[in-house]
């Protein structure tokens, strides 16, 4: 086992990581940019050190400080957290070639699931059904109009960079497709500094449905039931459960089943998620894989009953994946996604939390690093705590979610409670028969609510 | 990663250049770079000699004016920071004598110390003409991003 990581991350992710480590009695080394001097992950780590300037790229995504912190801490490894350098191939590479674990899949794999489409035509190979799409890189608009009669309107531009919902355009028409298609290259290439796109089939109404998996390094392949994100906005996820309310028995061991044949067939290592859209008639199809652990992993750890931050440090560690029970879906989760933003315009709101009330209980869990008196950096993302009610069914798990929301008093800055609210309460969302459009049923095209 | 270069080397290419008499040299390879600057060789010996009484401080502005309870005020002080995470040195080698000394009098590009990151040596020159109140960093401690390395009282 490890005996120091390195945690290369800030917020939330960084405390649950942080404490993952301690439980497993390795010692921490905490990175920090100038604008988290005061942030909980720096005041609790065993080692602290600043690493750059506010701006991620000088801090968070630099490569040489972290790598020189581990040196000089002498960590034996390096956890990425989610965003940031998670899903760098490169810094998981020169992380191998220095010396120190990178906890999370090896390059190849990452570089691989990094490019969207080539992770696309390996998951036709592995035999996984995938969106039906242009089978390359779209160079020219001959090509992507050709493509897009094959597939049938409407059609959504990809960005074989991209990922997590960034540079996405949906055509319906072809000559929608026309103008969008330059456009959607050119916002490929300032954002990834790659132009590379591709189609696939747009699917409206479907369900965002994803599946865990943990790999150790001697070839335990564990698969987890599925979390249902479908609720989003603009492709950013606000509310997660675990099971869905869509999926049935059947999908589930058919879905799970999918997902193992592939990680066997590509040789996945640590922890992953698969994320499908699923149709209305239950078929499934491969979107993409994310390469780290997620914002939303707790709801698995709640059905569960598991640790999954300690499982992938063993898993790194090289250790056999076992569990001292049999692994099983047991009642509900929820999650809901705090951030500090006006709840009507979605602009994020940066602040000092003047007082703070966060909600507990049983069947509570809240990952945040908020704290009364904390100064909101404005240089990262909004995410300033994630609520997870657990309950023995669907129905007890909302209310309790209510009340605990409810109870959540956050004053100095703006926060989104009150859109979560009108979520958990819209009939859709309580009958569980809702899809990727709740949002856009629930706001109005402009954003706001009435 | 492909080139790399230990202290011995650094060391025999700045003997180098006191050799030659050169003042600069840069060598820049795929993936690396170093450059290696010198004081003008001028100055180079009342600088580096680790001098017991501070260099003359011509100078020093109005003293009978700046009240006699502080000289020089906190307010007065500059902090030379560190740009990058790494290990301070406060010399070009293992043996060779420190860059600055306290009490010394440094100028605008006036190389103060390196900081080894990623096995590069990175010179961290002074902003501005001053004169060096204290070195806050022990020889071959760990830095961080920020960190306060020395305060140097300016000098117009």
């Amino acid at each position: 086992m490890f005996s120091k990581i390195l945690i290369a991350n800030r917020g939330e992710i960084a405390l649950r990581i942080l404490r993952a480590a301690k439980e497993l009695g390795i010692r921490t080394v905490a990175v920090f940019s100038e604008s988290d001097r005061t942030s909980l992950h720096t005041l609790l780590a065993d080692e602290k050190f600043c690493i750059g300037p506010a701006r991620a790229m000088d801090s968070y995504r630099n490569i040489a400080n972290i790598l020189t912190v581990a040196e000089l801490t002498k960590a034996d490894a390096i956890h990425p957290g989610y965003g940031f350098l998670a899903e760098n191939a490169r810094f998981a590479e020169i992380c191998e070639n220095a010396g120190v674990t990178f906890i999370g899949p090896p390059p190849s794999i990452i570089r691989l699931m990094g490019d969207k489409n080539r992770a696309r035509q390996e998951m036709i190979r592995a035999k996984l059904p995938v969106i039906p799409g242009s089978d390359k890189i779209l160079e020219e608009i001959g090509e992507a109009k050709a493509a897009a009669q094959k597939i049938g309107f409407p059609v959504i531009i990809k960005a074989a960079a991209g990922g997590g919902g960034k540079g996405m355009r949906i055509c319906r028409t072809l000559q929608h497709l026309e103008e969008q298609f330059p456009i959607a290259r050119n916002e490929a290439k300032s954002a990834f500094g790659d132009p590379s796109v591709y189609l696939e089939k747009y699917l409206s109404g479907a369900h965002h449905i994803e599946i865990q998996v943990v790999v150790d390094k001697k070839g335990t392949v564990i698969v987890f039931g599925e979390r249902d994100c479908s609720v989003q906005r603009k492709y950013q996820k606000l509310v997660e459960e675990s099971p869905s309310p869509f999926v049935d028995e059947r999908l589930r061991k058919r879905m799970m089943g999918a997902v193992e044949d592939a990680v066997r067939a590509i040789g996945y290592q640590n922890v992953g998620t698969f994320e499908f859209l699923v149709d209305e008639n239950k078929k499934f199809y491969f979107m993409e894989v994310n390469t780290r652990i997620q914002v939303e992993h707790p709801i698995t750890e709640s059905v569960y009953g598991i640790n999954l931050v300690k499982t992938q440090i063993r898993a790194a560690a090289g250790e056999k994946v076992t569990f001292p029970f049999e692994l099983q879906m047991r009642g509900h989760a929820i999650e809901c996604r705090i951030n500090a933003e006006d709840p009507t315009t979605f602009v994020p709101s940066p602040g000092r939390i003047d007082f703070l009330v966060l909600p507990g209980g049983e069947g509570i869990r809240v990952d945040s690093a908020a704290y009364g008196g904390w100064q909101i950096p404005p240089d990262y993302d909004s995410l300033i705590a994630k609520i997870i009610a657990y309950a023995p069914n669907r129905q007890l798990a909302i209310k309790k979610m209510q009340t605990a929301l409810e109870m959540t008093t956050i004053v100095g800055v703006k926060t989104n409670i009150p859109l979560h609210l009108t979520i958990l309460a819209n009939s859709d969302f309580q009958s569980g028969a809702y899809t990727t459009q709740l949002m856009e049923k629930l706001l109005p095209p402009n954003g706001a609510p009435k | 990663m492909s080139a790399k270069i230990d202290f011995d080397e650094i060391n025999r290419i700045i003997m180098l250049l006191e050799e030659k008499n050169l003042a600069q040299f840069e060598l820049e390879v795929e993936g690396f770079k170093i450059k290696i600057a010198r004081n003008a060789p001028a100055s180079a010996a009342p600088i580096l000699g680790p001098s017991s009484t501070p260099a003359p401080r011509p100078a020093d502005p109005a003293p009978a004016a700046a009240a006699a309870s502080e000289s020089p005020k906190a307010a007065d002080l500059q902090y030379v920071t560190s740009p990058m995470v790494g290990t301070f040195y406060r010399a070009p080698a293992p043996n060779a004598p420190a860059f600055v000394e306290v009490g010394d009098p440094v100028h605008k590009k006036q190389t103060l110390c390196i900081i080894e990151a990623m096995k590069l040596m990175n010179e961290i020159e002074c902003d501005f003409d001053g004169i060096v109140k204290e070195i806050l960093v022990e020889n071959g401690k760990p830095v961080e991003y920020g960190q306060r390395l020395f305060s140097i009282v300016p000098q117009p």
